[in-house]
């Protein structure tokens, strides 16, 4: 997704009741994090658990939020997604950088973004993928599933190399 | 003094402020000695209570929001202290129940018996009250009425062969009624 597409969707999201961004970093998605940054709306956590943890107590507290992470980071947090979000229902958008989509990214990230649409598959986390074209269309979705308590994730493709 | 003893005399200077428990024993004490609406049972997750209780502690800050986790739990999630101190929360208490063992799964030893939670919590901005008895215990608790977070009560308990029953509530339950009771 380019720059401006990233800045769209941040302001879509917050307009549209997402009050938190708490997440990692990941450079697929760094557009959207620098506004999140300058609206100060986002905690930066030191993990991905950490993250869903600090945005599941802000869900418990009503104030609905967004969880960035890179895929790495989305692998450290299946058993926290599994006993903790799934098991108590709690809504949360995941946002999740696709490193790997690429056929030559970064070698640490080939297996990974391989195996990521069946892990998404198997742990039962409706996704979709965003567009430039489709990002509107998917985050309506997302912020519909999270009125029906249902967490759900929206998956940012790696589309260059550095 | 073991765990559920100190356990009991902190959670009832609680009255109705939420308290998030961490997954194991100190979620089954809880259970068993101070059961309230306000309780988050956190069962699964080890690890993210005080990451949970500080996602809470943001959004009500009206609220003194108090996190039941243990040496074991913590020092799986030392970075949530770091985030902890940097957002400073006034109405967070963290309280460590440190018997130096993970005594859920069999009573294996923590890196506490060697390592300072209190000088790593100091470090990342926490006030810190160490305490070994059941009246120092009692005597921090008195003066908190006007404290200022984030604050840890690291209290040392002993190995106990009392267990507590297992939480008697559906985990969607435990959601429900927290949610409406704060």
């Amino acid at each position: 997704m380019n720059k401006n597409s990233q800045r769209l969707m941040f302001e879509f999201l917050n307009k549209n009741g997402i009050d938190n961004f708490v997440g990692v970093p990941d450079s697929t998605m760094k557009h959207l994090i620098y506004h999140a940054i300058k609206k100060k709306s986002i905690i930066i956590a030191t993990k991905e658990e950490e993250a869903i943890g600090i945005a599941t107590g802000m869900s418990l507290a009503k104030s609905p939020s967004l969880v960035f992470m890179q895929n790495a980071g989305f692998g450290n947090s299946i058993s926290t997604i599994t006993s903790l979000v799934q098991l108590y229902e709690i809504p949360l958008i995941f946002l999740i950088g696709w490193r790997g989509y690429l056929p030559n990214d970064a070698p640490e990230h080939t297996k990974f973004g391989k195996i990521q649409p069946e892990i998404i598959k198997s742990l039962g986390l409706k996704s979709k993928i965003l567009s430039d074209s489709n990002w509107k269309k998917s985050c309506k979705w997302a912020l519909t599933q999270l009125k029906a308590n249902k967490p759900c994730s929206l998956i940012i493709k790696r589309e260059f190399y550095d | 003094m073991i765990r559920k003893e100190a356990l009991e005399i902190v959670a009832k200077t609680c009255k109705n402020n939420p308290i998030v428990s961490a997954n194991g024993y100190i979620s089954r004490d809880l259970f068993e000695t101070y059961e309230k609406p306000s309780n988050f049972y956190m069962i699964g997750s080890m690890g993210l209570a005080s990451s949970i209780a500080l996602g809470i502690a943001l959004k009500k800050p009206k609220k003194k929001v108090f996190v039941f986790d243990g040496d074991g739990n913590i020092l799986m999630n030392l970075g949530s202290l770091t985030t902890i101190g940097v957002i400073s929360p006034k109405n967070l208490v963290h309280v460590v129940f440190d018997n130096s063992i993970h005594e859920s799964t069999g009573g294996q030893p923590t890196h506490s018996s060697v390592i300072k939670i209190e000088k790593i919590a100091k470090s990342c901005g926490y006030t810190v009250y160490k305490i070994k008895s059941k009246a120092k215990l009692k005597d921090v608790l008195t003066k908190f009425k006007n404290f200022r977070g984030p604050i840890m009560i690291l209290v040392k308990v002993e190995a106990s062969k009392k267990i507590s029953s297992r939480v008697q509530l559906s985990p969607l339950e435990i959601k429900r009624r927290f949610m409406k009771s704060i």
